[in-house]
């Protein structure tokens, strides 16, 4: 692996007697995505901050294209975008003039400032909509504005703060797609986030916070090989299936008890069944309807980040 | 540089996009400052205007010419604005019932009499002492017209006293003018009684003269028969004399014989001894004259007649002189001047600064309500700017940046610190304009103290930001804050109403300096040099504010963020 343009090593934060991390360590390669997964609480933000330069380490090091963030912070944040997870723009001023400004504060020249504007604006899909004030736009069009914001400088490193908070699919998919053109062009992406689905979309590599510590680090389908746990159909009928309905279904596998609670909520005779693979749930609805019953909902559960969590943690991500 | 002069551009042009902020900083306090102004206008006597002066209702009882200069005179003075009223009853009317005004002001039969007579006279005032400062503008103005009309009255007896004297003077010039025609004929006169007496004299010399000859002829002819009496007196007399001296003559010779007789038997006798007897005397022939006489007689032979006397010249009658005419000239009078009249004691009062006594009451109230509103637009400014800014995210993108705190901090202030200078000159200029306000007769030296509240109040907004928990918390705590300061330190009235110890604590306060600055330079007129220590004690209590609000606003950044 070549030098890590994100390098973070025993990382401690504290605000007062809070630890808000303790010891974390990671690093990420050029043009790499790495997604920060975590529950609110977990340590994101705080490790965000102080790659952006904006609170100082107790303890640890992190550097950025191997420049010390408290030594050298000037020069790191030369090299750096940061989207926080705010909103950070000025609603009464214009999208350009709020590109024009955060580009002349990270030190772009007038007309440098004016290009990169163009571009980001052309970026974020706002060419139509440049001059008017932000507070007219809507939740997605600031958040796109607010990540090509942090793009002005071109920089090496971008840190997003849940860029996508609040958005229509329509906005996060443009920012996927800005971010991934961000890291094909070869810059270093750290993505903070408690959406597992953005996780696995986005992001080539997971590190995995949980109370300040780093609980697991890896590519997406590694982690949820780390849960255990095979992919399995919540299936519901009108009627209730006769017992051992499911036998001879090839890549199917026993039933398993429902809680009462979700047997109640379901709308009709609910049971769940294990899947050897994702392909099987089509030939569970083949067999209830081949035994004349209506199926009401299907629902397919694969395992994933959240089941990685659950089986590291004992808890669920979004707790 | 760069990244300053782009935060100071970006909080000019949210500044701008923000009109309720923009008609907070420029028309409320105008607003404001005319509303104050106007109803303060009185708190130092009238306004320039005239609008606010105190209605006076006046009765003239007297109906003397020095009544109604009283109340022509009254009718003068700017403060006031007279209202003739018919009666006292009228006038008590207008004070007690109507309450219209706080004095009035009765002129009693007899006060032009008694003026004129040189005794004292009495204005009466009906008051309303719940209307304290009515009541004391008022009297200050019946004073001053008291003494103007005193003066007025004194100069012009002096005039017509002097105007006296100088008649009195050309009438006396006139008598010394006549004097002088007089003495020129009285000496005219007295050079003909001059020339007369010579003549008299010259005649007297001739008649005398005359006289002196008829004297002598008749002295001649008077002599000439006296030795014709004298003459014939002696012959008679002589002839009485010849016979005797005859018969003398005739004794002598015979007793001359006798004694020769005598003699001889004598030496005869002497015998031998007659030799030893001396020879005796010879008796004396008589002179032949007498003989003759005696014999024939004398034959007078008178003298020839003597010449007629020559009388001395008769003593010069001198007339007795002519005494000089008497100058006609009248002594120098020096009439002595007026004495002067029993001095009335006036009381002149003189700003210490040579400004003028009285004073536009927005002198007061413009730049109190523009600093008042400076600082208040300095917390929505600079307070719940950086608030915003923190609110909004953007303070945590710009710290992102390699802009620095320190950089976004200075901008900010920069901004707000030229919008308050701005708004403080714009504010003086409606000042100006609208109200007449004075400028001091160094009008750029304003500046200075408007630089130095400026930076104060940026600063105040920055510590305001700092310790202010919330954004909630900056209008509550940061306006409580700067109306106090406002208040306490002279903003809103003159510092001099305040107790001493108020006083005394509004030097803690930035906004006290800067009236003391502001009132130097606009109501005592006063140069630049007095402005120069309280913009030092401004710009002092903005680098205290800066310090402090600096390092409790790092410590508030470093507080924990929620999130993940």
């Amino acid at each position: 692996m070549a030098e890590p343009q994100i390098r973070v090593h025993h990382l401690s934060v504290r605000y007062g007697a809070r630890q808000a991390l303790r010891h974390v360590s990671f690093a990420a390669a050029a043009g790499e995505i790495v997604g920060l997964l975590g529950p609110n609480g977990a340590g994101k933000t705080s490790a965000l901050s102080v790659l952006a330069g904006l609170i100082r380490p107790v303890e640890g090091t992190v550097a950025l294209c191997g420049l010390d963030v408290v030594a050298s912070r000037a020069e790191a944040q030369r090299v750096t975008g940061f989207v926080p997870q705010r909103l950070a723009l000025y609603p009464s001023l214009s999208a350009r003039e709020n590109l024009l400004f955060f580009g002349r504060a990270a030190g772009l020249r007038r007309a440098s400032a004016r290009v990169a504007a163009e571009r980001a604006l052309a970026l974020a899909g706002l060419e139509e909509r440049r001059d008017e004030a932000v507070a007219a736009f809507s939740g997605g069009m600031r958040r796109r504005l607010n990540l090509v914001c942090a793009l002005l400088h071109e920089p090496r490193v971008l840190l997003l703060d849940e860029a996508t908070v609040g958005v229509d699919p329509q906005s996060r998919e443009r920012i996927f797609g800005a971010v991934r053109e961000q890291a094909a062009s070869g810059v270093t992406v750290l993505w903070s986030t408690h959406q597992i689905e953005e996780a696995e979309r986005l992001c080539d590599r997971v590190v995995l916070l949980d109370h300040g510590r780093v609980v697991a680090d890896g590519v997406p389908s590694a982690l949820v090989r780390l849960a255990g746990t095979p992919p399995h159909v919540d299936l519901v009928t009108r009627e209730p299936l006769p017992v051992g309905w499911e036998r001879g279904v090839p890549g199917v596998g026993p039933c398993e008890p429902v809680p009462e609670e979700e047997a109640a909520a379901a709308g009709g005779a609910l049971v769940r069944v294990r899947l050897d693979e994702v392909a099987g749930a089509a030939r569970v609805v083949e067999r209830a309807t081949s035994l004349g019953h209506e199926v009401l909902a299907l629902e397919l559960h694969r395992p994933d980040l959240q089941d990685a969590f659950i089986a590291l943690t004992g808890r669920e991500l979004r707790d | 540089m760069r990244g300053l002069g782009a935060v100071v551009a970006k909080d000019l042009r949210l500044l701008l996009r923000d009109r309720a902020g923009l008609l907070f900083l420029g028309l409320a306090p105008i607003v404001v400052i005319t509303v104050a102004g106007l109803s303060l206008s009185t708190l130092y006597g009238a306004d320039p205007t005239g609008q606010t002066a105190y209605t006076l209702p006046v009765v003239d009882e007297d109906g003397s010419e020095e009544s109604r200069e009283i109340t022509a005179k009254l009718a003068g003075e700017r403060e006031l604005q007279i209202q003739l009223m018919a009666d006292r009853a009228a006038a008590q009317s207008e004070v007690r019932d109507h309450k219209r005004s706080g004095t009035a002001l009765v002129i009693p039969a007899g006060t032009g009499e008694a003026l004129r007579e040189g005794r004292s006279a009495e204005l009466l005032l009906y008051t309303d002492p719940v209307k304290y400062l009515e009541r004391m503008h008022v009297q200050l103005a019946l004073a001053h017209v008291r003494d103007s009309l005193v003066g007025e009255w004194g100069e012009r007896a002096r005039g017509d006293a002097k105007a006296r004297i100088a008649s009195m003077r050309t009438e006396l010039e006139g008598v010394r003018a006549s004097l002088g025609s007089a003495q020129s004929t009285l000496d005219e006169a007295w050079q003909e009684a001059q020339r007369r007496r010579a003549d008299a004299s010259d005649r007297i010399e001739r008649e005398a003269e005359r006289a002196r000859d008829s004297l002598r002829v008749r002295a001649a002819s008077e002599l000439g028969a006296a030795r014709e009496r004298a003459a014939a007196s002696v012959s008679r007399q002589l002839d009485a004399l010849r016979e005797p001296i005859a018969r003398w003559l005739a004794a002598l010779g015979e007793t001359r014989e006798a004694f020769g007789s005598w003699l001889r038997e004598l030496e005869r006798l002497a015998g031998s001894r007659a030799d030893r007897i001396p020879p005796p005397p010879v008796f004396p022939e008589p002179p032949p004259e007498l003989a003759r006489f005696a014999s024939d007689g004398l034959s007078l032979e008178l003298p020839p007649p003597p010449a007629a006397p020559e009388f001395a010249s008769f003593p010069k009658i001198e007339l007795p002189p002519l005494s000089p005419p008497p100058a006609l000239d009248l002594p120098a009078l020096a009439l002595p001047d007026l004495p002067p009249p029993p001095g009335a004691l006036r009381l002149v009062e003189q700003g210490i600064s040579g400004a003028r006594t009285t004073v536009n009451s927005f002198d007061q109230n413009v730049p109190g309500f523009s600093v008042t509103f400076l600082l208040l637009g300095m917390l929505l400014g600079v307070s719940l700017g950086l608030l915003d800014e923190h609110d909004w995210g953007t303070f945590d993108r710009l710290r992102s940046l390699p802009i620095g705190l320190a950089c976004v901090l200075t901008g900010k202030l920069l901004s707000r610190f030229c919008v308050g200078v701005v708004q403080m000159i714009a504010l003086f200029a409606v000042g100006r304009f609208a109200f007449a306000i004075s400028l001091g007769p160094q009008p750029l030296a304003l500046l200075l103290p408007i630089a130095g509240i400026a930076f104060a109040g940026a600063a105040f907004g920055l510590l305001v930001a700092a310790v202010a928990p919330s954004r909630d918390s900056v209008l509550p705590v940061g306006s409580a804050v700067a109306i106090a300061m406002a208040a306490i330190g002279g903003c809103w009235w003159p510092i001099d109403l305040e107790p001493r110890w108020m006083r005394q604590l509004s030097l803690g306060l930035p906004t006290r300096w800067a009236m003391e600055a502001f009132n130097d330079l606009m109501m005592r007129q006063r140069t630049v040099s007095a402005v120069w220590q309280p913009t030092l004690v401004m710009l002092a209590f903005g680098l205290a504010f800066l310090g402090v609000g600096v390092a409790l606003f790092r410590r508030r950044l470093s507080t924990p963020v929620e999130g993940g």
